[in-house]
């Protein structure tokens, strides 16, 4: 069987004069279409760097990247924006300060620009298509982030790869993102790897989960599982601070 | 009884023309955690600014009461006085207290200079343990740029805890963190209250983080306190709608 | 919002000074008074009278005249070398800051040899090489001043090709030439241009100092630092065939130094 995007055996150490620090220790992981895997652990845990890898910003010591089957390890970004997309954490930076953002989105197109796409793309987000003769500084970092998600959809990249992309938001802005997230998803729309140091959110939104340590993948599996019968001490140590941090009984 | 060690009453603030916070009533008691909760924009720093004295605000009206003496009218002077020694503060981004290259021992030794007080190596070890921060000799040789962000912040809290203040301001000193890292800073905290018994006053914008250790929880939107009590009744019981979308914003595991 | 009105105000107010005084020496064909190389026997060293408002110098020349014309020779030497020293640092900065390497460390190595010396010995030794003449002059300035251009633009597009953004345009299969000329220009050219405004004072002073030295223009042509160097012999019977030029130097110098920083505050606040 092949998995929309696949990496083996991902192996990364970086060396800083005395410092030498394993990122990611022989890394497996499957992404298939219309799945979020969620890939959780604390800063320092390889996970950033697993998506630096898996997009091509970074050149690996080891290890075999493969889209749709092909294998694609070696390639920059400029070839892998052909099928993936970044969505990072600080949405306002990820835009030009100087151009409006229906530039910035036409920009992202590879194919004949198309703006009615495009209002329709910020429609789909829940943006007003006014908000695209704006500048990055005068949108929300909520808005500039549901627009991240209309330029990666612009792009026609099939997989979205999100890093931390809500931990600079304000609770509630991060609880309506997620819910777009959701509903893009429901609607098959979206196969993307989510990064994230909250495990919480990542339940909420993942099917799969994998937990990373020290450059490790620790524990891997559905999320259900995971949270139910967590078989890593690690895990069960995230899990407790996520449930410490949320308020369990629901309210109506 | 009763003991409001801070009390704001009908607090103005504004910066330039635009009023930030617009009348707000709030206290804590001594040895209690008092959580302002709010959206980005809420006012809910501002709060914090106007008790510090920041030069950037204006205050039109109100009285922020600090053992029932208005702070407001205060010279920079007192109110120096005043800040750093009976109240401390806290900053979301540790690294704008602490000079990165410096070891943290100068940078102890300068603040307790500054208020002539002696380092005591003991003292400190007493400080730091009860705070759960461990290997004291260590943490004072090394140099801020060469630690995590949660250690960082929890020197911050050893460095505002250094003069033992009895009421500490914390401004989004979660915020930057992973959700364990969150967690062992409340936790902190929690000692910092149990052990000295500080009063605690944390901004944040996690409702989650405030039902981790708060006793009272203000709920700001707009510039305005819409509703403050208790935390078990804020949290179990919330009035208004606002409050009870925060609660639900936050992330809960699932299955 | 009050401190950038204020701010702006007081742009408006000196680069409207500024303006006047470079439209003083674009017209001084149509303001001066006389012929600003003309010697007239009959009229030498006269002190500021209505017919000479600035005096005349040692050969009979009207010194405001003079001024006129020197400011002329002087500012649109000045512009030249900023701009030209603006657009090497740039290209050079825009290019060490993004592709790095071997080129990127060569380069800002040089730059750092050149600024451990004062500039304005480099520009001295240099123009002394180069024999004089305002060409020369302007080379022996221009070997040191692209450096500040340089550094400048290398460190903002040091910053500026990790941010989001750049990354976003290259996910987008953008080239490097379209990042550099699209994203990493525009976004850098406001610091370096206020860095360009800031030199535009020490670049006159620079100029005016060479020729007052001989290594600049060649007499009779009117320049500024060469009047002052003339009028030097004779400023105890003659003081004010050194006021004029002196006068019009500092003016001018102190008008574009507060523009620049006018402009920076504005940035900052």
């Amino acid at each position: 069987m092949t998995y929309l995007l696949e990496g083996k055996n991902l192996n990364k150490t970086f060396r800083e004069k005395a410092k030498t620090t394993i990122a990611l220790s022989e890394v497996n992981f499957c992404l298939n279409k219309g799945e979020i895997l969620g890939v959780v652990g604390e800063s320092g845990s390889g996970k950033t760097t697993l998506l630096k890898a898996i997009a091509g910003m970074l050149k690996l010591d080891q290890g075999s990247l493969f889209y749709n089957g092909t294998e694609y390890t070696g390639q920059k970004p400029r070839q892998t924006g052909q099928f993936l997309q970044m969505i990072f954490q600080d949405a306002n930076s990820s835009f030009d300060p100087r151009m409006v953002m229906e530039k910035s989105l036409i920009e992202s197109g590879r194919r004949e620009k198309n703006p009615e796409r495009i209002r329709q793309l910020v429609q789909l987000v829940g943006l007003e298509e006014e908000l695209l003769q704006r500048k990055p500084a005068a949108l929300s970092g909520g808005q500039c982030q549901r627009m991240a998600i209309a330029r990666a959809f612009y792009s026609d990249a099939e997989i979205f790869l999100c890093d931390e992309m809500t931990s600079a938001l304000d609770v509630s802005t991060q609880a309506r993102i997620l819910e777009l997230l959701r509903d893009l998803k429901k609607e098959g729309r979206l196969s993307a790897v989510f990064v994230s140091h909250d495990i919480a959110l990542v339940s909420m939104l993942c099917d799969r989960i994998m937990v990373m340590k020290d450059g490790k993948c620790v524990e891997e599996g559905e999320i259900s599982e995971v949270i139910r019968n967590p078989s890593d001490d690690y895990t069960r140590a995230l899990l407790e601070s996520a449930r410490r941090q949320s308020i369990q009984e629901p309210i109506g | 009884m009763q003991d409001r060690i801070l009390e704001i009453k009908d607090l103005q603030i504004a910066y330039d023309e635009e009023l930030a916070v617009k009348g707000a009533n709030l206290f804590v008691e001594r040895g209690e955690v008092l959580c302002i909760v709010g959206e980005s924009g809420s006012g809910k720093s501002t709060v914090i600014r106007a008790i510090t004295g920041n030069k950037q605000i204006k205050i039109p009206g109100g009285q922020i009461l600090f053992e029932g003496k208005d702070l407001i009218p205060l010279k920079n002077r007192e109110r120096q006085k005043l800040l750093g020694t009976r109240i401390g503060l806290i900053q979301q981004n540790p690294a704008g207290a602490f000079n990165p290259i410096r070891k943290i021992d100068k940078q102890f030794r300068e603040t307790l200079k500054s208020h002539r007080l002696p380092f005591l190596k003991e003292e400190l070890d007493k400080m730091f343990t009860s705070i759960g921060l461990k290997n004291t000799t260590d943490i004072l040789k090394s140099r801020p740029y060469e630690m995590s962000g949660g250690m960082n912040q929890r020197i911050a809290i050893a460095a505002a805890m250094l003069m033992d203040p009895e009421l500490l301001l914390c401004d989004e000193i979660t915020s930057a963190l992973d959700v364990t890292t969150a967690i062992s800073v409340t936790d902190e905290l929690l000692r910092v209250k149990n052990e000295h018994r500080t009063t605690i006053i944390l901004v944040t914008h996690n409702l989650g983080i405030a039902a981790n250790i708060a006793d009272r929880i203000a709920i700001m939107s707009k510039g305005e306190v819409i509703e403050f009590d208790k935390a078990d009744r804020i949290l179990h019981d919330p009035q208004k709608e606002y409050t009870k979308n925060l609660l639900r914003d936050v992330p809960k595991l699932s299955s | 919002m009050r401190k950038k009105k204020r701010a702006r105000i007081k742009i408006i107010i000196v680069a409207a000074l500024a303006l006047l005084l470079l439209l003083c020496a674009v017209f001084a064909g149509v303001l001066a008074p006389h012929d600003p190389s003309a010697p007239n026997a009959a009229v030498i060293r006269i002190a500021p009278c209505a017919e000479y408002p600035l005096g005349t110098d040692n050969l009979g020349r009207c010194v405001l005249s003079r001024v006129l014309y020197g400011g002329r020779t002087t500012i649109a030497a000045t512009f030249l070398l900023v701009f030209i020293s603006f657009a090497v640092g740039t290209l050079i900065g825009i290019l060490c800051g993004y592709y790095g390497g071997i080129v990127d460390k060569l380069l800002m190595r040089v730059a750092d040899v050149l600024l451990a010396f004062p500039q304005m010995v480099i520009a001295i030794a240099v123009a002394g090489i180069l024999n004089g003449g305002m060409t020369g002059a302007m080379i022996s300035m221009g070997v040191t001043m692209w450096v500040s251009f340089a550094r400048l633009a290398r460190s903002h597009t040091f910053a500026l090709k990790n941010e989001a953004y750049i990354q976003a345009a290259v996910f987008a299969g953008k080239s490097d030439l379209y990042i550099l000329l699209f994203h990493i220009f525009p976004n850098l050219l406001a610091p370096v241009l206020t860095q360009a405004l800031t030199q535009i004072g020490t670049t006159m002073i620079g100029l005016s100092g060479l020729s007052f030295l001989g290594l600049g223009v060649i007499p009779p042509t009117p320049e500024w630092g060469a009047m002052i160097a003339e009028a030097r012999a004779y400023i105890q019977i003659a003081p004010w065939t050194i006021m004029g030029p002196a006068a019009a130097v500092i003016i001018t110098i102190i008008l574009f130094n507060y523009l620049g920083d006018a402009v920076m505050d504005y940035r900052e606040v």
